[in-house]
């Protein structure tokens, strides 16, 4: 999921990059000024970044019901097999990578046939809210996208291994699976949850990436935009690009799109004043009211109705 | 009605401006900083008319003074300061008188006149120039598509706390409560102890 093909990684190096390079971020906006406004929080709620990002329900009542209210919420199919699939990404790329330094980088037969197994899937516990149909459905998703993963990172190793045949396992690690998977990060200084998990951030092509399943929505990019504001206050460097990796299923077919985009003032003000009205809402206890467009799929429509 | 494009700035200022520009009128007290930054304004008219166009990095190009510009699709009016046409490309210039860096209500304020632009000339404009004059600095300014969506969205803002007529919350930098004209009119903010009052006093 991870991985630029060869347009993407054109578009990466030829406008992504040296656009991220001259990036004039007002500074006030940089995450390194957490202690100041407007980045430093009102209030001493603590947020998760989804719950800044996500703007499935217009009015924000979702996270009314949940955190005001107190009233736990059963997650929907689509909560579900979204953590399923990231699990199966990360599970994968954890995978392989064990496998590299157990096996080493030579005879080279052996690491590749390692990586060529099957891969066995550990499904998180809510799968078993689903029904049986559902359940079906997951499983060949799931196969078909550990099936890709494996692919992507077998034809990396056997790419590498084929131009460096003195290389070393940690090299060999470092070169074809450039990804920390669910970087942690203490967001407490922006008022966010001190267990802030980024999908990734990539190293070869320095950027946080994130992984959604379903359509593309807007607010998405929040998601990029507080873990690079939660990156830069802590390490005190700048971080400019994000990565939004969509996977879709059709036809019993992955389709992946990626959406990469600078994290510039409107998208770090744009998470600001998302995370101050979140804030308030829960702080004061402000019920938001119905939205207009309610979904029968919110998880909270039987709380709200 | 349409908006000026100076209430974009004073939105990302303070969103209490706006209050007291539409709903609540007051008769403000003109700051030092707002007369002598006319005075400077109508000097730099002067001179800009004798100067190249080398601290802006072009080779030539035609200098257009105060355009008022006007557009009912956006909703906005204003005049803008100057801008360099060349070759059928337009840049924006807007002149400032700070002492400090430009800020982000500069941004936007350039960011609308950009759009202003755009439907006057009927053309694509993709840089506008921020003229700091104390620092004799020239700052390049991208006309994103996000910036554009932005400057829609204060737009919006606006309208809403017009239409609402209620007191928005202040901005939560105090510093910039101490340049501000409006300063005597906000019921819960004492600048010099930096304490917040609770209760608001309209």
């Amino acid at each position: 999921m991870y991985f630029l093909n060869e347009i993407e990684r054109k578009m990466f190096l030829k406008k992504m990059l040296p656009k991220a390079r001259v990036l004039d971020v007002d500074d006030e906006l940089r995450g390194w000024n957490w202690h100041q406004p407007p980045l430093a929080p009102a209030y001493e709620e603590r947020l998760a970044v989804y719950e800044v990002s996500n703007t499935y329900c217009s009015t924000h009542r979702d996270l009314y019901v949940r955190r005001v209210l107190k009233t736990r919420i059963n997650p929907n199919y689509f909560m579900i097999s979204g953590k399923a699939f990231h699990q199966i990404v990360v599970s994968v790329i954890e995978h392989a990578k064990k496998l590299i330094y157990f096996h080493g980088p030579t005879p080279q037969g052996r690491l590749t046939s390692a990586l060529r197994q099957a891969f066995e899937i550990s499904w998180p516990s809510e799968v078993n809210m689903l029904t049986e149909e559902q359940k079906n459905d997951l499983t060949n998703k799931g196969k078909c996208l550990a099936e890709y993963e494996q692919g992507r990172i077998l034809a990396r190793v056997e790419e590498v291994l084929t131009q460096q045949p003195y290389i070393g396992a940690d090299a060999l690690v470092h070169l074809t699976v450039p990804v920390v998977c669910e970087h942690k990060l203490d967001g407490r200084f922006l008022g966010l949850s001190q267990y802030l998990s980024a999908d990734a951030f990539m190293m070869s092509d320095p950027m946080v990436m994130d992984i959604k399943f379903g359509s593309p929505r807007k607010f998405h990019r929040l998601s990029t935009t507080g873990y690079a504001l939660a990156m830069e206050a802590l390490y005190e460097m700048p971080v400019n690009l994000g990565c939004i990796c969509y996977g879709e299923f059709k036809n019993g077919q992955l389709i992946v799109n990626r959406d990469m985009h600078l994290i510039d003032d409107e998208l770090r003000q744009w998470f600001i004043e998302s995370r101050d009205e979140k804030m308030r809402m829960i702080y004061e206890e402000i019920d938001p009211g119905l939205a207009d467009d309610c979904q029968e799929t919110c998880p909270a429509y039987e709380e709200c109705h | 009605m349409n908006l000026k494009v100076t209430d974009i700035k004073q939105y990302i200022y303070c969103p209490r401006i706006i209050y007291f520009l539409y709903i609540c009128p007051v008769s403000k007290k003109t700051t030092y900083k707002m007369e002598s930054g006319k005075v400077e304004h109508m000097v730099l008219d002067k001179l800009e008319e004798r100067r190249t166009l080398k601290r802006y990095r072009l080779a030539e190009g035609e200098r257009v003074f105060h355009t008022y510009l006007e557009s009912e699709r956006i909703g906005l009016q204003g005049k803008l300061d100057m801008h360099i046409v060349v070759d059928k490309q337009y840049y924006p210039v807007e002149y400032k008188f700070t002492e400090r860096s430009a800020s982000l209500n500069h941004k936007y304020q350039l960011v609308s006149y950009a759009m202003l632009l755009e439907d006057y000339y009927r053309c694509t404009v993709r840089n506008g120039l921020l003229y700091l004059v104390p620092k004799n600095e020239i700052i390049p300014v991208e006309i994103t598509p996000n910036a554009r969506e932005f400057v829609y969205e204060i737009i919006d803002k606006i309208r809403q706390i017009i239409r609402s007529e209620r007191v928005p919350e202040r901005q939560r930098k105090v510093n910039k409560c101490r340049d501000c004209e409006y300063r005597r009119f906000c019921g819960d903010i004492d600048i010099w102890t930096k304490e917040r009052v609770d209760k608001c006093i309209f």
